[in-house]
């Protein structure tokens, strides 16, 4: 559930203990990650301004989109950004990464534009995302900046840990995340991933990493995975607008909850409402079987109605079994050769109909060949 | 002439070395084993005897559930307590820190669960003329419940309660080592550590005077620098697995199979002596609950894949393979096997003997 993720994200970390990490993972079926990001950022930003959360303050290392669209987003969300500069601050690794325009500037070569000369207060830019380490310093002072020295804690919220894994190996981004995680300061931290972007190795390690999981699939998987079908483009375009939305917390006792959300994407936003159809959250222990090994109530009717082609019914009275040939000397020799009925003492409900064809009638019952053929069936 | 020797025919026992006066921390098994407590008396119970010295045990461990922190804590707890030297490793910035949360040994007259063991005691009168046979192997661990001695020190294996933190002279001695594996390039330096480490406790025929333990958590953690430097640390693991045969000393390392690729977590299970593996639980499960009896103090599995088998061609086969990790008043280990809750008769499915364990992206399987 959204809101459980938030509120453990907003009560943060005990003492002694690392911060609760939250990974969000969307795919191409499915690809809404942001979305969700964006809702959870401004769902943490809300509680901080408003003093609910233990975190005072956030920092939002921008990656994948300029800090301006994050103000922007959060000023549409209703989150007074203006006020909040003393709360939320951004890291800018979008504008210059790798500092390819300050060396350009420096060279002379290249006129830097306008606006990027206006740093506005509430982001610094970074310009060295190779170095891991310089990145963490960087967000660790930023967040003291925000919040002070001393036990008072801040979050930090990563935008796309894609972009990271394109500059910095896999350990040294986790080592990032592992020790952002073990900062007194650190309260949560969040992060966004694409995980068809990576091997399944990245998402593991992130998973690790993490304390939730929360992961993005669409609700219905198109069939034989053809791309040329209308259906499928039907179903395709149903995925864009709603998805699957699943989460795994660890908790502290050791235990995993899983909790499984549908995920409307609308206007303004994302919307969580409770899965509409019925499934199973979790694949139980108990193993699945391929047919069911239960009767309804119809069936066990039906079933007892089935008479069993044996000339002895227990109820005292022989029955003659047809066995396919005209031998019978009774009435019912007005009976279609081609029929298919065998015993008529009861009404079949229609479903049940045992079809039995004797052998033959010519060998006598105290034959040497098969010893069974004094048994009366 | 040299007086000839009477030289022992090939199949008679050797129990010279089989002297029991080690001290409390070791035990003599059967094969001329000798074996040091696991810190967990039912693993030990599970195992045969606790970990044999000379092994190498591997707990693979649950992204989801810290359970191999358990294990961990109570290795080195009961190593501590009885005087054994320890070498523990992490990829943590500090690990001394984890040292303070190692448990204490509980007191003896807390511990109820082996309240049982005085009624069964009686039992065994009829069958008293059978334990002559089991005192040379002494695979007879009923003794050692029944000894509640004074100080928690001269029990092979104590139980550990888990809220209680060791004491502190414990930690100052000075045969607590600790490594940090997280910024090291390579793994030069632990191998370094290892080596020195068990060359403290060099194997010879003479009885065994002191045994060594290592602590290896998380290896292949991502944060560490050679973490994808796979052949690297599969020679590391034979490396550490040849220093710890040729010393007396165990060596237990805890690695995610997650992170690893699938067919180096197939060589690094193989590499292992003992291989364990831990389980978390999903929770609020209803399948499971009315699937086992006591779900609700189950905080995770265990599973035992392989058991040490040293000097011996006989295989280890157990009763049951997956046992439930159960707090005792949230303070003692317990293990425990599954038991099945009675199946309700109007349901009518059958389980069947193994099942596909949930919540967790592999599959595993239970052995009931």
């Amino acid at each position: 559930m959204a809101e459980s993720i938030c509120r453990l994200l907003r009560d943060g970390a005990l003492e002694g203990e690392h911060a609760p990490a939250l990974t969000i993972k969307d795919s191409i079926a499915s690809p809404f990650g942001f979305h969700v990001f964006a809702h959870v950022l401004s769902q943490l930003s809300s509680f901080i301004l408003a003093g609910k959360s233990q975190s005072r303050g956030l920092v939002v290392v921008c990656f994948s989109r300029s800090p301006s669209f994050y103000l922007e987003l959060l000023k549409n969300k209703g989150i007074d950004v203006v006020s909040s500069d003393k709360r939320i601050q951004t890291l800018d690794c979008y504008s210059d990464p790798l500092g390819w325009k300050s060396r350009l500037t420096e060279t002379g070569n290249f006129m830097a534009c306008s606006h990027e000369t206006s740093i506005s207060r509430t982001t610094n830019v970074f310009k060295d995302v190779k170095h891991m380490d310089k990145l963490y310093n960087s967000i660790v002072e930023l967040g003291k900046g925000l919040v002070g020295g001393g036990k008072i804690r801040f979050s930090v919220a990563i935008d796309s840990v894609d972009e990271m894994l394109r500059h910095a190996s896999m350990s040294s981004v986790s080592g990032l995340l592992s020790k952002l995680r073990s900062h007194d300061q650190v309260s949560s931290i969040f992060w966004l991933l694409h995980s068809d972007l990576h091997e399944a190795k990245v998402t593991a390690v992130l998973e690790y990493l993490s304390s939730m999981v929360a992961g993005l699939e669409p609700l219905h998987q198109p069939a034989n995975g053809q791309r040329g079908d209308m259906e499928n483009f039907s179903l395709i375009e149903h995925n864009l607008k709603k998805g699957k939305f699943h989460v795994r917390f660890k908790r502290r006792n050791g235990r995993v909850r899983v909790m499984l959300e549908e995920v409307h994407v609308e206007h303004l936003g994302v919307n969580f409402t409770a899965l509409s159809s019925e499934g199973a959250i979790n694949q139980g222990l108990v193993p699945k079987v391929q047919f069911s090994l239960q009767l309804s109530e119809k069936e066990r009717i039906d079933k007892a109605n089935v008479v069993l082609p044996f000339e002895h019914q227990g109820n005292g009275k022989p029955i003659q079994i047809y066995d396919g040939r005209r031998s019978l000397a009774d009435s019912k020799h007005e009976r279609p050769v081609g029929a298919t009925e065998t015993v008529q003492t009861s009404e079949d409900s229609g479903r049940g109909e045992i079809i039995y064809y004797r052998d033959s009638d010519d060998e006598m019952p105290d034959s040497d060949e098969d010893p069974d053929d004094d048994l009366d069936i | 002439m040299a007086a000839a020797k009477t030289r022992a025919s090939s199949f008679s026992r050797n129990l010279s070395a089989a002297a029991p006066s080690q001290g409390p921390g070791l035990k003599c098994g059967p094969n001329g084993l000798v074996f040091l407590s696991s810190g967990i008396p039912d693993l030990d119970k599970i195992l045969g005897g606790g970990f044999p010295l000379g092994s190498l045990v591997m707990v693979m461990e649950d992204a989801e559930a810290p359970h191999h922190m358990l294990l961990l804590r109570n290795f080195m707890a009961q190593g501590l307590v009885h005087n054994q030297p320890l070498l523990y490793a992490s990829p943590a910035r500090d690990p001394r820190g984890f040292l303070g949360t190692l448990p204490s040994p509980a007191a003896s007259k807390d511990n109820k669960s082996y309240e049982t063991d005085p009624d069964q005691e009686k039992g065994l009168r009829i069958a008293w003329q059978y334990k002559k046979y089991f005192g040379e192997n002494q695979l007879n661990f009923d003794g050692q419940k029944g000894s509640l001695s004074l100080d928690g020190k001269h029990e092979y294996s104590n139980e550990f309660d888990l809220r209680k933190p060791l004491d502190r002279h414990f930690l100052n001695r000075q045969h607590v080592d600790c490594v940090s594996i997280q910024d090291s390039p390579d793994l030069s330096v632990l191998r370094d550590r290892c080596s020195t480490f068990s060359s403290q406790f060099p194997r010879n025929d003479g009885s065994v005077s002191c045994a060594g333990r290592i602590a290896i958590q998380s290896f292949c953690a991502p944060q560490c620098a050679y973490s994808n430097m796979e052949w690297d640390m599969l020679s590391f693991i034979r490396s550490l697995k040849s220093m710890v045969r040729s010393s007396n000393s165990v060596a237990i390392i805890t690695f995610p199979p997650s992170l690893l690729s699938p067919s180096f977590c197939k060589r690094w299970q193989h590499m292992a002596d003992t291989l364990l593996s831990v389980k978390a639980i999903p929770d609020e499960d209803k399948d499971l609950a009315q699937l086992l009896t006591g779900y609700q103090e189950m905080v995770g599995f265990l599973n035992v894949h392989k058991v040490a088998r040293i000097n011996t061609q006989v295989p280890v086969i157990l009763e049951a393979t997956t046992f439930s990790i159960k707090l005792q008043k949230r303070r003692y280990l317990v293990l425990e096997c599954l038991n099945q809750a009675p199946v309700d008769g109007s349901s009518g499915t059958s389980y069947g003997t193994s099942g596909s364990c949930s919540g967790s992206s592999k599959a595993g399987n239970l052995d009931f």
